[in-house]
Order: structure tokens, then sequence, then C-alpha cells
């Protein structure tokens, strides 16, 4: 059974990129999973998409550091965008930063759920899924 | 006959007179006398002539003017008198002994002029002087004072002055009063000074002063115009303290807060230099190091060999990048250390030339025009090593990032933007990059804001940390599909 149809990483990660869709296969709640490399290509897939509610994500696991367009840019981008989204999405940041100011940051915004530092485990990535 | 009674006539009218005989009984007095004694003639014919002593002389005074005119001689004399009134008063005294066949004096004629208000004029003027005189001790002990006339040529300077300047008296009189310019206030201050007195107005400031032995001193001053009848300056009297020790004081607190502030500014660059690098840590080799724990995590937990074997093969790559990425930190690390790196005077146009024959195939592939000038500010000083690697990094990202629609044209350029400082200017009309997106982003270690296979984020960040290792900065002006034009400011040049 698939509680979630669509989910988006966006991170250039190509090692964790590999290894989370893996888990997330694993895990038999998805049924698609998209990969960005930056926040540009993820924003304007958004944008796209917007009137196209079977296209968008349900949730989004987003990288900080990333070439092009970063996480916070990325994010800063999306505020103004999200009210024109025809679906709800979920952000969740997925960094390997431990720097106490980006997590301070990422609390002050609004559209993201929580701060996951990596690396992500499978039972933590059931978590975040269950919980949509 | 007639002309000895004319005589008596107008020595009478003129003056006070008076005869007594041998012992100073009065016997005769005339009008004047009567009026400045208040005393009728009645009252004062047959009395001594003590009534009218006022008890001012000395005795011995007294008796120098008996002994004179008893001996037939004439006496000459300021008298103090008293009138009837107890009043005073001062008569200028001549006293003849008229002498008898035995060469005795048988009277004696006094003739006095009243000097009263020339007496007491010259009382006050004693006191006044004494009072100048009194204030001009206290000046001299309390004050260092000079004073110089209309053109400011010295005319007096009192030991105060003196020990100050270590000039003497001698040395000073005379000369012009620029000879203690110490040169440390502007033209304009000294104009204002001088057009203040001028017009008859004090001036009070704090100047700065040279002395002899070429040591500088500071004094609080007073300058004060003396007007002549016709409201124009003919002196300038200088009345000033030393403030020398209070002014070495402000010097040295203000020396103090700037070297705090300093201090302080170098301690903030430090600490971003600080938080620069944690976030370097944090990220760039946290990240491969959860890769590679994640990939053997991985491997340990699946039980399908292939499987095993392609996330194994994954490894190796991490492995370099997280090498790669350490071997950048390192060096970079180095360059903050390296403060005894020599700097030398580099000829810009030989470095870059230099550079160039690395380039010379990219060059000719995309046709690339370079343009020089190097005329205001041909050489810098710097380090060799650092500006290869400077000049480098800035050509290769021109052209590496050059527009794939027009012909790259990169402009190298050097001027002098301040006495010690000269600027390059490495401009192209290549991709550019979005300032509004990457502005805070350009200088750090692996970011890239390109799609170029070749995107590492290493060369600026590393010209970022030489260029401010030697104090100077460089910054970045862009347009996307314009061009870029980085700015690198080198302090502390020679030239």
């Amino acid at each position: 059974m698939n509680s979630v149809k669509n989910l988006t990483l966006v991170d250039d990660d190509e090692i964790f990129v590999f290894l989370t869709t893996k888990t997330i296969r694993e895990t038999n709640l998805v049924e698609l999973i998209k990969v960005f490399g930056n926040g540009l290509d993820a924003l304007n897939f958004l944008i796209e998409n917007k009137d196209n509610p079977e296209a968008l994500p349900e949730i989004i696991l987003l990288d900080l550091s990333m070439p092009i367009m970063n996480g916070w840019q990325f994010l800063d981008e999306y505020a103004s965008l999200h009210p024109d989204m025809g679906k709800k999405i979920t952000i969740y940041i997925c960094s390997s930063s431990i720097s106490p100011d980006d997590i301070a940051r990422a609390k002050n915004i609004s559209e993201v759920s929580d701060f996951i530092i990596k690396p992500i485990t499978k039972d933590k990535l059931v978590d975040v899924l269950k919980k949509l | 006959m007639e002309k000895i009674t004319d005589y008596q006539y107008a020595l009478d009218v003129s003056s006070i007179v008076a005869i007594t005989d041998q012992r100073g009984t009065i016997k005769y007095v005339n009008q004047n006398f009567c009026n400045i004694s208040k005393y009728t003639a009645e009252e004062l014919i047959g009395q001594d002539h003590r009534i009218i002593n006022s008890g001012y002389h000395s005795k011995e005074f007294i008796r120098e003017l008996w002994r004179t005119i008893a001996s037939g001689k004439v006496w000459k004399g300021e008298l103090k008198n008293k009138a009837k009134d107890g009043t005073v008063y001062w008569v200028d005294t001549t006293i003849v002994p008229f002498l008898d066949p035995e060469q005795k004096p048988y009277q004696y004629v006094a003739i006095r002029s009243d000097i009263t208000n020339r007496k007491i004029g010259e009382e006050e003027l004693r006191n006044t002087l004494k009072e100048i005189s009194d204030y001009k001790y206290a000046l001299d002990e309390s004050a260092i004072v000079a004073i110089t006339d209309q053109k400011g040529i010295i005319t007096h300077v009192n030991n105060n002055f003196c020990k100050i300047s270590k000039y003497t008296a001698e040395e000073l009189i005379g000369q012009d009063h620029r000879i203690i310019n110490s040169g440390h206030h502007p033209k304009a201050f000294i104009r204002t000074l001088w057009k203040t007195i001028a017009n008859g107005k004090v001036w009070k400031g704090e100047l700065k002063n040279k002395a002899k032995d070429g040591t500088d001193y500071w004094v609080d001053t007073t300058i004060v115009p003396f007007l002549n009848q016709q409201g124009k300056p003919y002196q300038y009297v200088a009345i000033r303290s030393d403030i020398t020790e209070r002014k070495r004081g402000e010097e040295q607190i203000r020396l103090n807060n700037e070297n705090a502030l300093r201090n302080a500014n170098m301690l903030e660059a430090k600490n971003i230099q600080l938080v620069d690098f944690c976030n370097i840590v944090s990220h760039n080799l946290r990240a491969p190091l959860i890769n590679i724990a994640m990939l053997v995590d991985y491997i340990e937990q699946s039980d399908n060999e292939v499987e095993r074997l392609e996330v194994l093969g994954k490894i190796k790559p991490v492995v370099n990048h997280l090498m790669e990425v350490f071997n950048e930190l390192v060096e970079s690390i180095q360059v903050k250390q390296d403060t005894g790196i020599e700097s030398e005077r580099l000829v810009v146009q030989e470095y870059l030339d230099k550079v160039l024959v690395g380039y010379e195939t990219q060059i000719a592939d995309y046709k690339a025009i370079i343009e020089t000038d190097f005329k205001e500010a041909p050489e810098v000083y710097f380090p060799h090593k650092y500006l290869e690697s400077l000049l480098t990094n800035l050509i290769s990202n021109a052209l590496k990032y050059h527009s794939p629609d027009r012909e790259p044209v990169i402009r190298v350029k050097t001027r002098k933007t301040a006495p010690k400082t000269i600027q390059l200017t490495v401009s192209d009309n290549g991709l550019g990059i979005d300032m509004v997106l990457h502005k805070d982003q350009i200088f750090k270690i692996r970011k890239t804001f390109h799609r170029h296979a070749d995107a590492k984020g290493f060369g600026l960040f590393m010209t970022k940390t030489q260029v401010e290792a030697l104090g100077g900065s460089i910054w970045v002006e862009s347009m996307p599909d314009v061009g870029s034009t980085f700015f690198i400011e080198f302090i502390n040049q020679t030239t």
C-alpha cells in the first residue's frame, strides 16, 4: 500500500540520491520519486505544474547546499509561489549541515516542516512518510 | 625801587609766600598762603611755623632743612603741610635765608607753589603701577607670556616662555613668532587666528608649538590685541599655559581607541573566517563522510551480492572527493597562516603573459581577445605565487564561462585608486553571474553558479583567501549574459 504518490528529492549529491532512492523504494510507501539536482530545476518544475496536482509532489526532501540555486534560495522563491500551488506540499530540509545557524534559520521558515540532519535512516524516512 | 615792588607783586600773585624770623616765628604771609592753609593772616602772624606741620616728614628730613637754611643756604624741596581744617596739601618749596652783616640768618623767606594735584596724581599712578606690576608678577609666575608687534615680531618673552620653548630671551626677541611654529596646524586654522586678532578680537585656542630642540609642546593660548587710538592693533600679548601632558593623554586615548577598534575589526574578520571555516567543515567535509557511512551501512545490511558490489564501487569516488576537499582546505589554511610569505615588486604584464601561455589553445579555439592596460600602474607589490594563481583563476574563469553567442573579450587593467592602493580589474563579456541569487556565495568554497562540467568552486575561494591574507580585498560586479568584472585591491603598495 503506497501512502504517498509523489516524492521529490532536491539534492545534488549523487550518492545520497542513489541510496535514499533505494531506501524509499524498500519502504514501499512511495509510488513515484522525482529527483532534481538543484533548486532552480525543482522550482521550474513546480511552476510548470502548479495547476496539475497529479504531477505535484506531496513531499519534498530539500538539500541546502547546491549549485545554481541552493535550498535557501529555493525556499525564498517558493514562499511567494506556494499560495498558487494546486496541492499542499510538505517540505523537509535534509542537509549534512550541523550548523546551529542553519537549523535556527530553518525553524523560522513556515513552509519548512522539519530539519533532518543527514544521514537519513530508513526508520526516520518511514516516520516522515507516515506522518503525512 | 619800583622794579622791586613789581617783583614782589608778581611773586605774591603767583606764589605762596611766608616770612619767618630766624626762630621760625611767622612774620608775614601773603593771600595765597592764607588761601591754601585756610588760616587768616592774623591767626598766623606771631605763630611758630610748625602750625602747618603735617607730621608727614621724618625728623631727619626736617633737621636737614633747618641745618641748610641756618647755615645760610637756600633749601628746595617738596613739603606736605596741614591746613587749619586738618586737610593736607603739597607745596614745592624754596626757602631763602636773609643774612645779617655777621652772615647769620635773621629771616627766612619761603616761596611755595601748590603741587597737591600733582602729588595725588603721582600717588595714584604709583598705586596703579604697583597694582599693574603685581598683576604682571602674578601673570609671569603663572603663565607663558609673549608680546609681539603687529607684524608678529617678538618684543617680549617671560621666563616661562623661555623655559618651555628652550630658547633664551635674546634668541627670541626680534624674531618672527613663527620660530616656534610646529607646522602641525592647517593653514586655514592659522589664517583664522590672524584674522581674529588683526580685527582686534581676542583669540583663544590650543596650539602645538615647537621648542628649539625640535620637541613639540601644546599650549592653551589666549591672544589679546592691544589697540591704538585708531582701534588698530599695535601689539599682541599671548598668554599661554602648558597642556602638553593633557594632550599626550588625549592622544594616547585616541591611539588606544584606534587600536581597540582595529583589533575588534580584526577579531570580527577572524570570526567571520572561523564561521566560514566551520561551515566548510560542516558541509564540505561532513557530506562525503556521511556518504561513506551510508554506503558502508548499506553494504552491511544488504544480502544481495551484486548490489553490495555495486555500492562498494561507489565508495572510492567519495573517498577521492573527500581527499580533494581536504587538500583544498589544508591549502587555504596554509595561505592564512603563511604570514611570512614575501611580497615583491612584480610586473603585471609579465605574469599575465606567463598565464596566457597556458591557455593558448582555448584562446585560439574561442577566438578570444585579450586587452591589457597597465600604463597607470605597471607593477604591484605582492607574492609572485599568489599573483600567478590569481591571474590564472580569473583568466580561466573568464574563458570557461564565455558566452556561446559572442567571441570572448577579456580586459585586464590596473590603476591607482589611492596613494598606496592599486586596483586590478579583469572584465569579460561572458555568461555573467546572477548577483541577486549568488551575491553572498561567489567567493565561498565549492560554490558553483553555472552548469559547467569543470565548475568546482575552489578558484575564487582561494583567490579571496590569498588576497585577504595580504590585507587586500576582492569583489565582483556582474550581469547575467553581459559579463563579469572582478576587482582586486592591493594595499600597502610601495609605488
